[in-house]
């Protein structure tokens, strides 16, 4: 399951005639992850050395100075940001869960009128470009008079990651709940279960692999989320890590504090980079598994 | 049954109130907007006034729109070959039966995970950088002074070292859709056409191409939908406000409409109304045209 898992434990015998032959292959793949590497690795050296020694271009010279991370993190408040980002990516994570799974259940089980509607309607607003549905959204934001106090801002915020994202996670959660087999809701029904109590109790826990998978997608979608953040959560109090992130490295270009900088991209990076390390099989299952077609 | 249904109707309504509101009826008051004149965006109803179809007429004849409705046309064409055609050569390489192939598909995917904000700041200000940037050091290195001393981040560089920057985010996507699709071709097909003496290359050309006809589809398709909201790289790559060389119609629409700027002649909320219809068409014109392109299903397999 993590990064650095093999895909199976057999391994076949190195056959030299047919690896030479992948050589290009080989290389080609090397020398893209090489970049990959020295991008995010000098980025990563960076972040501990000196503005002074960052131009001079010998990194670490004179030793780890964590204090790029401390001033960062306190002085330039990333603290802030960093907390209200994860505060709005567990939020909408889990009420995402609550509002979809239902749904998703409900739209893969039963046939009800308008059944067929809501999916193709939830398919297509996943094409809906974000500029067509952000001027009526701002205009009742606005009219509520919202942006100016802190709470029901940040609580717009996570009704908007929220209501985005329902679409896809409904979607990708149906396919899920289509691969159960009906009959554990058969036994359950006559056991005497009502059909509510049969979906938390039976139904949700057997669909959790689909549940873990994407809520670990909309973290990392509302975690790295701009447009929504920057236009209905651009003040000091609200910024997400993205927003927050832009407007900071605005100012340090001019205070000129480019170590500071980079330990402020290493610790936005970070959450999404460390999950990652630990998900990656199941994240990119997930991306060619359900919902997105393909 | 009646009870089955209040349980139904429970689980089906709050995601269903939800897309009402975020999905349905934005749409449907931005489509309204873009036939209005209308000076705030939060004006009421009854302060818009019909225009009809002038905003679109003014917004095709400014000419910093059509610079942005061009520069994302070239996003879109040039970043797609380029995006599409590594992709689906990294995703034939992945699923060839190299080593390390679940190590390999991890890295390249990486960059997809990664705040867009932080990934273009690492390519700004250390990838591009005139001082201590990388392609500056490597350059160097292999004495190649003339390229070394490139301006990446000017005018005449920029949208390519946009483009670039982006594309290598995007690549991992479209490779793990390609290579999901290779993967289900069946090996028999390449067993037989081994059998018959066809090299690699025919192979892909004559099966493997043939069959990743689907992944076109979604490949395509979802290319378009992010080249479409193309806005993060763009602002941080405009040093200016208004920046011809990266300005794209989304952000034309932020400044019309958010942005403070001396570009902005008139507030009117329509005009920005009427960049999201256009915008939509595009996409929904993209669809068309993939769905008539990929159209046959007699290849099944």
């Amino acid at each position: 399951m993590s990064f650095f898992s093999k895909e199976k434990t057999y391994r076949d015998p190195i056959r030299w005639q047919k690896e030479l032959r992948l050589a290009p292959a080989y290389l080609l793949l090397l020398i893209w992850i090489f970049f990959t590497v020295v991008l995010l690795g000098w980025v990563v050296l960076a972040s501990f050395s000196t503005t002074k020694e960052i131009f001079a271009n010998n990194l670490l010279s004179s030793g780890f100075h964590w204090e790029n991370y401390e001033k960062a993190w306190v002085n330039s408040d990333v603290s802030t940001i960093f907390f209200n980002s994860l505060f709005y990516s567990l939020s909408s994570v889990f009420l995402l869960v609550l509002v979809c799974a239902p749904a998703a259940y409900a739209l893969s089980r039963f046939s009800f009128r308008g059944n067929q509607l809501m999916q193709n309607a939830f398919v297509a607003s996943m094409g809906v470009p974000v500029v067509m549905i952000v001027l009526p959204l701002f205009a009742m934001v606005a009219g509520l008079d919202i942006l100016n106090h802190v709470i029901p801002n940040k609580l717009t915020l996570i009704f908007l990651y929220v209501g985005i994202n329902v679409p896809y996670t409904t979607i990708f959660l149906m396919g899920f709940f289509a691969n159960i087999s009906r009959a554990f809701e058969e036994a359950a029904a006559i056991d005497g279960c009502p059909p509510g109590k049969c979906f938390w109790q039976i139904m949700l826990p057997m669909a959790q692999p689909g549940i873990i998978t994407v809520s670990i997608f909309n973290f990392i979608n509302v975690w790295n989320e701009y447009f929504i953040s920057l236009i209905f959560g651009n003040s000091d109090q609200v910024r997400s890590v993205a927003v927050g992130l832009y407007s900071m490295i605005n100012s340090m270009k001019y205070t000129g504090d480019w170590a500071g900088m980079f330990a402020s991209v290493i610790i936005v990076f970070l959450p999404t980079f460390v999950l990652y390390l630990f998900l990656s099989e199941r994240i990119i299952a997930g991306v060619t598994g359900g919902g997105v077609k393909g | 049954m009646k009870k089955n249904s209040a349980i139904l109707f429970a689980f089906v309504s709050p995601a269903a109130i939800l897309f009402l509101l975020v999905f349905l009826y934005p749409i449907l008051r931005t489509l309204c907007m873009s036939f209005f004149k209308i000076d705030g965006v939060t004006d009421a109803f009854s302060k818009w006034q019909f225009v009809g179809l002038e905003n679109y007429q003014k917004l095709l004849s400014t000419t910093l729109f059509r610079i942005s409705m061009g520069n994302l046309f070239r996003i879109w064409a040039f970043g797609g070959i380029l995006v599409l055609s590594l992709s689906l050569l990294f995703a034939v390489i992945i699923t060839s039966g190299i080593r390390g192939k679940s190590f390999f598909r991890a890295m390249i995917y990486l960059p997809n995970i990664v705040s867009a904000v932080a990934l273009a700041t690492m390519w700004l200000q250390y990838v591009y950088s005139p001082k201590f940037g990388l392609l500056k050091s490597f350059f160097t290195m292999i004495h190649l002074d003339k390229l070394a001393r490139i301006q990446w981040l000017s005018n005449d560089h920029k949208f390519m070292a946009l483009l670039i920057a982006y594309c290598f985010g995007m690549v991992g996507y479209h490779m793990l859709i390609f290579a999901s699709g290779i993967e289900r071709i069946s090996g028999d097909y390449f067993e037989a056409a081994t059998l018959d003496g066809a090299n690699r290359l025919q192979q892909f050309r004559h099966i493997t191409l043939p069959l990743l006809k689907g992944m076109f589809h979604t490949n395509i398709t979802m290319w378009s939908v992010s080249s479409v909201g193309f806005f993060v790289w763009s602002q941080l790559f405009s040093t200016v406000t208004a920046d011809t060389q990266t300005i794209t119609p989304m952000v034309y629409m932020y400044m019309q409409i958010f942005g403070a700027g001396n570009s902005v002649t008139e507030r009117n909320a329509g005009i920005g109304a009427a960049v999201g219809v256009c915008l939509s068409l595009c996409v929904v014109l993209i669809f068309q045209l993939c769905n008539r392109l990929f159209k046959d299903k007699d290849l099944e397999f």
